[in-house]
């Protein structure tokens, strides 16, 4: 595990203003991330996780502060080059799944790869393998409708994954999923850490954020805590031991 | 929403074909009366065409006529009477236009004598009680029967029938140039009408080129001979070619303009139709936008991908406006209802008008769709 930071997140504020009433989201926030880490931001509903989430993904700016993400200074990027970042260095799962109703799985896969710079010459290639890699090459002409929950959401990490991004931004992966699926996904993110990919999962689920090497804890716009998981190696040895079975 | 478009471009496509139909039919119509382009007549009574503010106008006579055909340059002149009366064949009747002529007319307006013979300098010597009828007053008296030989009267008067014209048809316009009788202007003038005025004389000048000079010679002439000081109006009045053309060009125009206000109106409303439903489209595909943004969309590549959905409706819309417009206008054509010639113009203009409403109508709903934020989108 190299040493270096992806993310350095440094006292961040984010206010909203509605109809004139200004609410604080997230009030001096700080986190810095090395790569290949695994963290799980939990808190309650209404903490900031999700504005958190979308300032780390760039699909925000924050207030104030200020967000370095890989050497860069987000918060002085414009549109163009936040979707390039969003595009080559994050790759995002949803609670909801958000894939394109009506529209197959090889073709929401295919999504990030529309928008690269340049669309790569394998890029059907790439598709194949990345829903070869969730178990789905069998079932790519499938639309979201006619796909389990589980399933979707595993169209969902081949589709994050397409553009070999460094992060991988969970928010609530398993909130849609029975408790099998759940595992089977969570599963997933174990091995693409161990590949030496970050990730990063926001839930309040206890038993995800178990899987996770460092948790945060954000309560009313502030981080509250930030430990260690002790269990951390022992699930690892559960993973090599999965991985060897 | 594509249907606005559909109207508007259907639209758009029959006026250029009935504006395309109906100069080429214009121009046929003349030819069809005779009206070649070297000549022109002039009625008694001032105005404008075959509208004549003074129908008691009584100052052209066979004087004027003498004098414009000793004008150089000047073929043929033919004066004319001309009445609306009953003509009666036994139990039989019909009202039909009945003209008093010189036997140039026959030339002058190079219409076809099918049966029997048009009258000649003997019979205008002699006031000969002789008519040639039009097809229609024909068929109206005489049905299946041959008219020549057989009398028919007009007023007080026998009239025997020794010619029958070739049958024009209806124009377009509902005119009927088969309804006539013709007799000798010196019969019509001490028999029939009991009149000397002219209601109107047809000249043909020698050359297309001479026809303003001459028009200009008539001018002063009739001028002189009706007594009209310098500053009055004249009384008299040309129907030119021209002339006619320009009054149906002129009366088919405002048709056109209905057609272009209907096609404007749908355009506009097609295009707006096509914004609003792209713009609900927006709050319906807010998750697709999210999602594309998410994955590296750009505000510009948002915008496109919108333009381009508009203008791909519009266009789709355009296509099939210009199918029923060919439809139509050949239904038109078909039913013989209004003049239409279709061309290959206004599907190319179906094409740029349909391309250009997707486009200004599409800009706003895509870039307010490129302005959503990627984080609210995803919610």
């Amino acid at each position: 595990m190299s040493i270096s930071k992806i993310i350095e997140v440094d006292s961040i504020n984010k206010t909203y203003k509605n109809e004139g009433l200004e609410t604080n989201v997230l009030k001096g926030v700080s986190i810095s991330v090395e790569e290949g880490d695994y963290i799980s931001i939990i808190g309650p509903s209404g903490s900031g996780k999700s504005t958190l989430m979308t300032i780390l993904g760039c699909l925000n700016q924050a207030t104030s502060g200020t967000y370095l993400l890989d050497g860069e200074e987000v918060g002085k990027l414009g549109d163009r080059d936040l979707s390039r970042i969003r595009n080559e260095k994050i790759g995002f799962v949803f609670q909801a799944f958000h894939l394109l109703p009506g529209v197959s799985a090889f073709d929401n896969v295919m999504i990030p790869l529309v928008y690269c710079n340049k669309t790569p010459a394998d890029a059907v290639e790439r598709v194949k393998r990345a829903l070869a890699r969730v178990g789905l090459e069998h079932r790519m002409d499938h639309t979201p409708g006619q796909l389990s929950g589980g399933e979707q959401q595993r169209v969902t990490i081949a589709r994050s994954l397409i553009n070999d991004p460094k992060i991988v931004l969970a928010d609530e992966p398993t909130g849609n999923l029975d408790s099998k699926n759940g595992a089977e996904i969570m599963n997933a993110f174990d091995h693409l850490n161990a590949e030496g990919r970050t990730i990063i999962v926001i839930t309040h689920d206890p038993v995800v954020s178990e899987h996770a090497r460092r948790i945060l804890t954000l309560r009313d716009g502030e981080i509250v805590s930030d430990k260690i998981n002790e269990n951390f190696k022992e699930s690892r040895a559960g993973l090599a031991r999965a991985t060897i079975e | 929403m594509t249907l606005g478009v559909m109207i508007g471009i259907a639209s758009l496509t029959v006026i250029v074909a009935i504006g395309e139909g109906t100069k080429s039919k214009v121009l046929n119509r003349i030819a069809n009366l005779g009206f070649g382009p070297e000549s022109f007549s002039v009625y008694s009574g001032a105005g404008r065409l075959f509208f004549g503010r003074n129908r008691n106008t009584t100052s052209m006579t066979l004087q004027d006529v003498d004098d414009i055909r000793a004008m150089p340059g000047v073929a043929i002149v033919v004066p004319r009477q001309r009445k609306r009366m009953r003509i009666i064949n036994k139990k039989e009747f019909t009202t039909t236009r009945i003209y008093g002529v010189s036997p140039e007319w026959q030339p002058a307006r190079q219409w076809k004598v099918v049966d029997g013979e048009f009258f000649n300098d003997m019979d205008m010597d002699r006031k000969r009680k002789v008519v040639v009828l039009g097809n229609t007053p024909a068929r109206k008296l005489f049905g299946e029967m041959d008219p020549l030989g057989k009398k028919i009267r007009v007023g007080q008067v026998f009239f025997e029938v020794i010619g029958l014209l070739e049958t024009k048809g209806l124009t377009e316009s509902g005119y009927d140039p088969d309804d006539r009788a013709l007799i000798p202007l010196t019969t019509s003038m001490s028999r029939l009408f009991r009149q000397t005025h002219l209601h109107s004389i047809k000249v043909v000048s020698m050359h297309s080129e001479v026809v303003q000079q001459t028009m200009e010679g008539v001018t002063q002439v009739l001028r002189r001979n009706h007594g009209l000081s310098p500053l009055a109006d004249d009384d008299f009045r040309f129907v030119t070619p021209e002339g006619i053309m320009q009054w149906v060009t002129e009366s088919e125009q405002a048709l056109n303009r209905m057609l272009l206000l209907i096609s404007t109106v749908s355009l506009l409303v097609g295009g707006i139709v096509i914004m609003n439903i792209l713009l609900v489209s927006i709050r319906e595909r807010i998750r697709e936008i999210g999602v594309r943004r998410c994955f590296g969309a750009r505000r510009s590549d948002i915008t496109q991908q919108f333009l381009f959905e508009s203008v791909l409706v519009s266009l789709l819309g355009g296509a099939m406006g210009a199918m029923l417009g060919w439809v139509l206008s050949t239904a038109l054509k078909h039913f013989d209802f209004l003049p239409a010639r279709i061309t290959l113009e206004p599907f190319i203009l179906a094409f740029g008008f349909s391309m250009m409403v997707g486009l200004i109508f599409g800009i706003h709903p895509a870039r307010k769709a490129a302005c959503l934020s990627p984080d609210e989108t995803i919610r």
